[in-house]
C-alpha cells in the first residue's frame, strides 16, 4: 500500500516538474532568440543532418542551400562569380543538400515549427512547392526588391512564383518539356522526326506501334510513380487539371482523351509505366528500350548516359489532340528570399544582376550551362554564342537555344496547392484503367478523393 | 526490526532514485509529445497557425469517409494476418532446429539467420526492391531457367507487389523472433524431454504438449511485438513500393506520412489523429494477445 502511494507521489511530483520546467523554459527561449541563427550556423558545420545553415550575417555574404552539384551547384558557382564583377567582396555560401527533398523538408518543418532560423538567405526548390508553401507560411518568403527583366521569361514560368503582382522567386533552369525521338530507330520504321511533328495523339499511337512492330521498341515511358504524363499533356493542350482551385476530372473530355491515350499506348506496348524513378531513367532510356524520351529538358543529362545513342537524337514539339504543335514544362525550379534573411536588397539585387538578366546574366547562364548542363529559362540567354553552338548529341543542331525559344512558348495554366497528391491520384486512376476497371467511375473517384483531401 | 525497515526504505528510496532520470527522460521524449500530438489532433490548418476544427473531433471523423486510409487500413491488416503467423511459426521451427544440441556449426546457422536483422530497413528494401525490379535478378534466374518466358512486373501488379512485402518481411524478422525462442527453450529443464521420452512420446507430441505451453509467454511477448510493428509498417511501404500499384500495397504509416511531409500537403493535424487511431488499434490487439496468452484463471 504504501508503495502504491510512494509511487503515485512520485508520480505526481515528476509530472510537476515537467510542467514547470516548460513554462519556465519557454520564457528561456525568447531570450535566446536572437543567439539562434547564430548558433544554428556554428553547429551546421559540424553536423551531419538535413538542418540548413541558416543566414548570413555579413553584408557581402549570401547563403543559399541546393541539391545537386553536377547540375544547380555550378550554376550557383557561375552566378557569383559573375556578381563578383560588380561587388568584390562578395561571397556566396552553397550549402549542398542530397536531394530536392531535403530543401523542402527543411522548408515544412521551418514553418512548421514557426522558427525560420535556421532558413539559408536564398532557397532552391522545385516550382511546384511554392504555392503551398506561400498559402502555409506567407510570412516565410521576401519580394524581390529589385527588379528583373521579367518580360524575358515566360508567362508559365513567372505564374508560379508570382502573387498580388509582385516576384517572389528567380527562375534558374528551364522546364521546358522536349519530345525526343531516335532519328535511327524512327528510320528502320520508315519515319522521319517530321513525321512525328505536329501531329495528333491519334496518329502517334498508331505510328508508334508500327515503330514498335518493326524495330521492338517503345516509343516514350514515363514513371509511373510520380506519372508527368497526364500534367504535361494537358498543359499542351493549354488545359489543367484545375478550374478555379478545385480538380477538374469530372466532365473535362480532354482529360478523359488523355487518360485514354495513355492506357492505349500502355496497352500497346508502346508507352512503358516504369515503377519508379530509377527504373524509368536506368532501365527504359540508359537500358536504351525506348526510341521516344517525352520530359523537362532536365532530362537530357539522363539520356546522355546511353552513349551508343549520341548523335542520334532529335528533338521536336509535343504532339496534342487537334494535330497543332504542342508546349509544356515539367520540373524547373527557382530561387527564393526566406524572411530569416536580413539581406533582401543584397539577395535581391544579386538575383535580378545573374540570373534575372543584368549585367552578368550571360556569363552567368554561359557557365552554368557549359559546368552544369543548366539550360536558362530566360529568352535573350539562348541567344548567345555558346547557346547557338551545334550539338553533337542531337546530331550537330542548336538544340540549348532550341530549347529556350520552345520554352517561351509554354502557356500558363493554373497551379494548385495539391499539384502532387493530384498527380498521385490520377497515377492510380491509369493504373485502376489499365488494369480493366470503368474510366468514367475512377474519374468520379479520383476527383471525390481529392476533394475529399482538400476539404480539411 | 525498526533498523532493517530503515534499510529497507532507504533501497527503496535509491531504487527510485535511479528510476527516475529514465522515467523523466521517457516522459519528457515519448510522452509529452504524444499530448501534444493528441492536441494537434483536434487542429487543422497549416502546421504555422493551427486552428481547433469544428466540430473538434471531426480529424476522428473525417477517416469514416477516407477511402484511402481504408484502404492502407486493409492492406496493414492484411500483412498481419499472413505475416505474423508464417513468420511466428517458422521462428519456433527453426529455433527448434537449432536448439538440438547434436547440430554441427549450430553457431554458425544461429548467427546466419539472425543475420538479416543486422541489416537496415531501408537498405533491405532497396535491394529486395532491385532484386524484384522488372530487369531485376529475379527475372533474369527466372527467366534463364525457363520458367517464365516474359518478364514480370512484380512491383507493378497488385497481388505480386504485396507478396514480395511479406516476404521481405518475413526474411527480414525471422531471425529475430528466433532469437527469443532460443533464449525461452533455453529455459526449459532437459530432463522435462528425458521424462517425455520415457513416457512414449515422440517428436510431435513433445513439441506440441511440452515446448509450445511452456514458451507461452515468449509466444505471447513475440506475438504482440510482431503486432504492433507490422501495424506501425512503414520503411518497405515507402521504399520498396512506394504504396504503389495505385495505392495498393500502403501502409497505415505511409498514408501518414503522405499527409504530413510526403507530399508537401504538411496536414499535421490529420496525420496525428491518424496516429492516434493506429495507436488505439495497437493497444487493443496487444490487449487482446496478453488475455489471450494469460493462463491464470
Amino acid at each position: 500500500m504504501k508503495k502504491k502511494l510512494l509511487s503515485l507521489m512520485l508520480a505526481g511530483a515528476m509530472v510537476a516538474t515537467v510542467f514547470a520546467g516548460c513554462s519556465s523554459s519557454t520564457g528561456a527561449d525568447k531570450a535566446t532568440e536572437g543567439d539562434a541563427a547564430a548558433a544554428t550556423e556554428e553547429a551546421a558545420g559540424e553536423e551531419e543532418s538535413v538542418a540548413l545553415m541558416g543566414a548570413s550575417d555579413d553584408d557581402h555574404t549570401l547563403t543559399v542551400a541546393a541539391w545537386d552539384a553536377n547540375f544547380n551547384i555550378p550554376a550557383l558557382q557561375a552566378a557569383e562569380a559573375a556578381y563578383q564583377q560588380k561587388d568584390p567582396d562578395f561571397k556566396l555560401k552553397i550549402q549542398e543538400v542530397s536531394a530536392s527533398s531535403d530543401v523542402e523538408n527543411a522548408v515544412t518543418l521551418a514553418g512548421a515549427s514557426g522558427d525560420y532560423s535556421q532558413l539559408t538567405d536564398i532557397v532552391l526548390f522545385q516550382d511546384h512547392y511554392i504555392n503551398k508553401y506561400m498559402t502555409d507560411y506567407p510570412d516565410a518568403w521576401q519580394a524581390l526588391t529589385v527588379d528583373a527583366d521579367w518580360k524575358g521569361f515566360s508567362d508559365d514560368k513567372l505564374s508560379y512564383s508570382t502573387f498580388d503582382g509582385k516576384h517572389y522567386g528567380m527562375p534558374v533552369d528551364n522546364g521546358a518539356s522536349i519530345f525526343a525521338y531516335r532519328t535511327d530507330v524512327l528510320e528502320q520504321a520508315g519515319y522521319t522526326v517530321d513525321d512525328f511533328t505536329g501531329i495528333t495523339w491519334e496518329k502517334w499511337l498508331e505510328q508508334a506501334k508500327v515503330v514498335k512492330e518493326k524495330t521492338g521498341y517503345a516509343l516514350l515511358s514515363m514513371d509511373h510513380n510520380g506519372d508527368d504524363l497526364p500534367y504535361m499533356m494537358m498543359q499542351a493542350e493549354g488545359q489543367s487539371q484545375w478550374k478555379d482551385g478545385k480538380p477538374n476530372l469530372v466532365g473535362n473530355d480532354t482529360f478523359k482523351s488523355i487518360i485514354e491515350v495513355i492506357v492505349q499506348g500502355a496497352q500497346d506496348g508502346t508507352i512503358i509505366l516504369a515503377n519508379d524513378w530509377s527504373e524509368y531513367t536506368d532501365s527504359t532510356i540508359i537500358g536504351d528500350q525506348v526510341a521516344g524520351v517525352f520530359n523537362g529538358n532536365w532530362i537530357i543529362a539522363t539520356m546522355k548516359q546511353n552513349k551508343d545513342a549520341s548523335g542520334k537524337w532529335a528533338i521536336t514539339t509535343i504532339p496534342t489532340l487537334s494535330g497543332k504543335e504542342g508546349y509544356a514544362a515539367n520540373g524547373g525550379s527557382s530561387l527564393y528570399i526566406t524572411s530569416n534573411s536580413k539581406h533582401a536588397d543584397l539577395a535581391s539585387d544579386f538575383l535580378a544582376y545573374t540570373f534575372g538578366g543584368g549585367d552578368g546574366a550571360i556569363a552567368t547562364y554561359d557557365a552554368a550551362l557549359t559546368n552544369g548542363g543548366v539550360i536558362s529559362c530566360y529568352g535573350p540567354a539562348g541567344e548567345s554564342d555558346l547557346y547557338n553552338a551545334p550539338d553533337e548529341f542531337f546530331g550537330g543542331v542548336a538544340a540549348n537555344a532550341q530549347i529556350v525559344e520552345m520554352g517561351t512558348h509554354v502557356p500558363a495554366v493554373e497551379q494548385n496547392d495539391y499539384h502532387y497528391p493530384l498527380r498521385e491520384k490520377v497515377g492510380a486512376l491509369i493504373t485502376n484503367v489499365i488494369n480493366g476497371n470503368d474510366i468514367d467511375s475512377e474519374i468520379q473517384s479520383a476527383q471525390e478523393q481529392m476533394e475529399f483531401e482538400m476539404d480539411q | 526490526m525498526n533498523k532493517s525497515r530503515s534499510i529497507q526504505r532507504k533501497q527503496q528510496r535509491a531504487g527510485w532514485f535511479f528510476l527516475a532520470p529514465a522515467t523523466l527522460l521517457i516522459f519528457v521524449m515519448s510522452f509529452w509529445p504524444m499530448i501534444q500530438a493528441f492536441i494537434m489532433s483536434l487542429q487543422t490548418g497549416s502546421a504555422a497557425n493551427m486552428k481547433w476544427q469544428e466540430p473538434l473531433f471531426k480529424n476522428y471523423l473525417r477517416v469514416q469517409k477516407d477511402q484511402l486510409f481504408q484502404l492502407s487500413m486493409r492492406n496493414t491488416f492484411m500483412y498481419l494476418l499472413i505475416e505474423v503467423p508464417i513468420m511466428l511459426i517458422l521462428a519456433i521451427l527453426l529455433a527448434q532446429i537449432l536448439n538440438n544440441k547434436d547440430l554441427k556449426f549450430r553457431g554458425a546457422f544461429r548467427t546466419m539467420v539472425f543475420m538479416p536483422c543486422a541489416i537496415s530497413l531501408v537498405s533491405y528494401a532497396l535491394i529486395f526492391k532491385s532484386l524484384f525490379a522488372t530487369q531485376g535478378l529475379i527475372n533474369t534466374v527466372l527467366m534463364n531457367l525457363g520458367l517464365i518466358s516474359e518478364n514480370i512486373n512484380w512491383l507493378g501488379t497488385t497481388s505480386t507487389a504485396r507478396a514480395v512485402i511479406i516476404i521481405g518481411l518475413i526474411w527480414r524478422w525471422t531471425g529475430y523472433n528466433m532469437v527469443f525462442y532460443l533464449a525461452g527453450l533455453q529455459n526449459i529443464e532437459y530432463s522435462v524431454y528425458e521424462a517425455a521420452k520415457i513416457d512414449g512420446a515422440n517428436g510431435w507430441k513433445t513439441f506440441w504438449y511440452i515446448t509450445v505451453p511452456l514458451l507461452k509467454p515468449t509466444i505471447v511477448m513475440t506475438a504482440i511485438m510482431s503486432i504492433n510493428g507490422t501495424l506501425q509498417l512503414f520503411d518497405e511501404s515507402v521504399n520498396l513500393t512506394n504504396g504503389g500499384p495505385a495505392n495498393t500495397s500502403m501502409t497505415m504509416s505511409h498514408y501518414i506520412w503522405n499527409q504530413s511531409l510526403g507530399q508537401g500537403v504538411a496536414n499535421f493535424g490529420y496525420a496525428s489523429a491518424l496516429s492516434f487511431i493506429i495507436f488505439i488499434m495497437v493497444g487493443i490487439l496487444a490487449f487482446i494477445s496478453l488475455k489471450v496468452g494469460d493462463t491464470r484463471d
